[in-house]
């Protein structure tokens, strides 16, 4: 029914914010850690709030975020998931969390199910997206055939 | 992260400014490997836009810049071959000098004692690094626990500060400012009434008129993240490159523009608003019903000038203004066209500024009633536009990232690599170099002119009216025969670049001395500074100035490629911002760039359904950060030519 376009921004900018321009228009989010790299958790709460700082719902509210713990292949000593993740999402507003493992193909696929549901949830809530009157918006704007305030 | 960037790319730009990121979008959407780095932590080098934290950081930076040489470490030496020799690149950028703050905002007594006491053991002309570090670092403090706040929300209402006490205001003499010769360092100078701290009652103004609020310096920081401050002062006009550009690439997704709301002009020590369109003119309470019907008889032959050559085939040689004298054109309408509407410089001649007029006319009501938009967030918006859209295409970026030295083939003369500061070896076919990364060498014979800036936090705007959200244009003619036309942009808080009950307005004119020199005459035209007395000067008062900065940029856009020294044919120059109101010298560069590179290739063309840009799902994620991919997970088969732009339409059940 649709397609789900998805821009990765993989170490790239260290240090924990991204541009608002980069986040134009996205309606989700995955924040990615690394199991086995604790510094990468401890990222994950900057990224939110970049993203939340940055990029909003229509209606003002935070765009759906799940929490993807990654590299859960490589679960040995020294890796860990951290205790009370749940707990964790919901205090910092992630909509979900999921073990997942990109390279062995672990719950990918159901964490995009997971997040798609709940951008579509929020789609739903909030169908028309609010226009403060005056903004334009360049690529939604037809050319103008006629317009009374053109001179002559 | 640099040992595993690849080490080969079709394409290397150096410097994330307007050109390159266009030209940078244009490549990587033709199929080229694009590297795209910027010695910078941001984006856009001179083009960019800053909160006011991130203001104070670039001028502290700039600083730095002017103090350190530029140390050349031949740190490549064992990393090129013997036939090949090496081009160094800039260590410190030289683009901005002359660099002035103005602080006239109060502070509250009721804030912290270490930034008064900064103050108010420096009420004359302080130098920069001791009296920066504790502004910064209260800066960095109030802005990490508005960090640390809900997402951006609507700025919240300034405080009232009716019946508060609040420190007297002292007289201008006692802070008026001893100024030496600051030379190419930044100065700072704080016109403030910090040394005196008396608690009195602020002075009651019976005369009826509400009492204006007052803005304090630490409100301005603590709301430092309302602001975007941008370095270059332009506007779109709505029939133009950058506009049709935006739109053919589909960039415009990236960004949102607001109309600029009124064209003002600067008369016999007044501000007046310019009748521009139709309706405008037959609103005009200025003019008179003659002057209507001169002025639309006049812009109407304007439109279709070419038609008509014997209306001006006198003058073609003759300045424009001298035209509009023989024209049937009262004093004022003269002033209009010349000033606000064609806005040529006082030599152009007829045929440009009639070509001129008709380009504003044109512009007119495409989007709104004046012929400019003005980007949300501000200019520092479209480089990263452009960015983004060769990010989509598989360029890479790295910010932070400097480039020591081009590597050059002895033998060829052509440029193979670069050399970056980790002394990491890139190699590439051709490069793009932005002019302030070419080193003093590469310059020698080049002659640059200057762009003078100047970036007031004011608290009212220039020209009262109903709304007090006006994005407007103002045009001062200059001053005297000889001198420059100034541009004025007074931005309103929705425009997103200033904290509520403040506009943003950035002064503009190509140089003739230092900013301040050229600029500052206009400032105190316009506005009054925040110090003074509670007592409205003028009727009406005028607008009150609570921080200012000046500084001179270079412009490099007049620069002929062949004034650089030993650049190899693989080597392109791009130019840092010109002077000019549109971004049409930009596009154009990029554009000529592209050509000469890839001569027959597309340029910018509008990108193909997502669909038909899939990675297949199944295949390997690339594990190298640093890599931006793009990927398109089907989720479901889908039927048609859907994409994300309006989800809305997608919910079928």
């Amino acid at each position: 029914m649709f397609n789900l376009l998805l821009y990765f921004f993989l170490g790239q900018e260290r240090f924990g914010n991204m541009t608002r321009v980069y986040y134009k228009e996205a309606v989700g989010a995955f924040v990615v850690f690394d199991i086995s790299r604790g510094s990468t958790f401890e990222a994950v709460l900057k990224w939110k709030s970049d993203l939340d700082s940055k990029v909003h719902l229509p209606s003002g509210g935070p765009i759906a975020a799940v929490l993807l713990a990654n590299k859960c292949d490589q679960k040995k000593e020294g890796s860990q998931i951290p205790a009370q993740m749940d707990q964790f999402c919901k205090e910092h507003g992630f909509t979900g969390w999921f073990e997942t493992s990109a390279k062995d193909n672990i719950n990918i696929e159901e964490a995009a199910r997971f997040l798609v549901e709940n951008i579509l949830m929020n789609q739903q809530s909030f169908p028309n997206e609010d226009n403060d009157g005056d903004r334009i918006r360049l690529h939604e704007k037809a050319l103008p055939a006629e317009s009374k305030s053109q001179c002559c | 992260m640099a040992d595993s960037l690849p080490t080969e790319f079709d394409v290397i730009i150096i410097g994330t400014g307007l050109p390159e990121s266009i030209l940078a979008a244009a490549c990587a959407r033709s199929g080229q490997r694009v590297l795209h780095v910027d010695s910078r932590s941001y984006y856009g080098g001179n083009w960019a836009s800053f909160t006011f934290s991130g203001l104070l950081s670039w001028l502290k930076e700039c600083e730095q810049d002017s103090e350190a040489g530029d140390k050349s470490t031949a740190a490549w030496q064992n990393l090129i071959q013997d036939t090949e020799e090496a081009i160094a690149l800039r260590g410190k950028d030289d683009t901005i000098r002359h660099v002035e703050v103005f602080c006239y905002a109060s502070e509250d007594t009721g804030d912290s004692a270490e930034e008064i006491d900064a103050l108010q053991k420096n009420p004359s002309l302080v130098a920069s690094s001791t009296l920066t570090k504790p502004l910064d670092a209260a800066c960095l403090s109030e802005e990490t626990h508005s960090d640390s706040t809900s997402p951006e929300m609507p700025a919240k209402d300034t405080p009232q500060h009716d019946g508060e006490i609040l420190p007297e205001v002292t007289d201008r003499e006692e802070t008026e400012v001893k100024e030496k010769d600051c030379g190419e360092k930044t100065c700072i100078h704080t016109v403030s009434d910090g040394a005196k701290d008396e608690n009195k009652p602020v002075v009651e103004d019976n005369a009826g008129q509400p009492k204006r609020n007052r803005i304090t310096y630490s409100q301005i920081v603590k709301e430092g993240r309302r602001f975007n401050i941008d370095l270059v002062s332009k506007l779109l006009y709505s029939q133009g490159s950058l506009i049709d550009l935006l739109i053919k690439s589909n960039v415009s997704r990236y960004a949102e523009f607001k109309n600029v709301t009124r064209i003002l002009a600067f008369r016999e020590g007044k501000v007046e608003q310019v009748p521009c369109s139709r309706a405008d003119v037959f609103n005009s309470k200025e003019l008179t019903m003659v002057e209507k019907r001169m002025l639309m008889k006049f812009l109407t032959f304007c439109l279709d000038y070419e038609q008509h050559p014997g209306e001006y085939q006198d003058f073609t040689q003759r300045p424009f203004s001298e035209y509009l004298k023989t024209q049937k054109l009262t004093p004022n309408l003269q002033h209009f066209i010349l000033h606000s509407i064609a806005m040529t410089e006082p030599s152009c001649l007829t045929v440009d500024g009639l070509k001129a007029t008709k380009h504003f006319l044109q512009c007119l009501g495409r989007y709104g009633n004046t012929p400019f938009l003005f980007p949300l967030y501000g200019q520092g918006e479209i480089p990263q536009c452009f960015c983004r859209m060769c990010a989509v295409f598989g360029g890479i970026y790295c910010l932070r990232h400097r480039v020591q030295c081009l590597v050059v083939d002895k033998e060829s003369g052509r440029c193979e690599a670069v050399i970056d500061h980790f002394g990491q070896r890139i190699s590439a076919k051709y490069f793009i170099v932005e002019d302030s990364y070419l080193s003093e060498d590469t310059c020698a014979g080049v002659q640059y002119e200057q762009i003078s800036r100047a970036v007031l936090i004011t608290d009212q705007s220039v020209l009262k009216a109903d709304s007090d959200q006006q994005i407007t244009m103002l045009t001062v003619p200059p001053a005297e025969p000889g001198a420059r036309a100034v541009r004025v942009a007074e931005l309103c808080s929705s425009t997103m670049t200033c904290m509520k009950d403040t506009y943003l307005v950035h002064l503009t004119c190509s140089s003739a001395s230092t900013a301040r020199e050229d600029l500052e005459p206009v400032v105190q035209e316009l506005f009054t500074p925040y110090a003074e007395t509670e007592i409205d000067e003028g009727d009406p008062p005028k607008p009150r100035l609570l921080w200012a900065l000046y500084f001179n940029m270079r412009d490099s856009s007049g620069v002929s490629r062949s004034s650089y020294h030993g650049l190899p044919s693989n080597v392109y120059v791009c130019s840092g911002p010109d002077c000019g109101l549109g971004n049409e010298h930009a596009v154009k560069l990029a554009e000529t760039l592209f050509q000469q590179i890839f001569p027959g290739e597309d340029f910018c063309p509008p990108p193909p359904n997502p669909e038909d840009i899939i990675f297949d799902g199944d295949d390997k994620q690339p594990e190298a950060p640093g890599t931006n991919t793009l990927i398109v997970a089907k989720l479901e088969s889908s039927e048609g030519s859907q994409n994300l732009d309006s989800p809305g339409q997608h919910l079928q059940n």
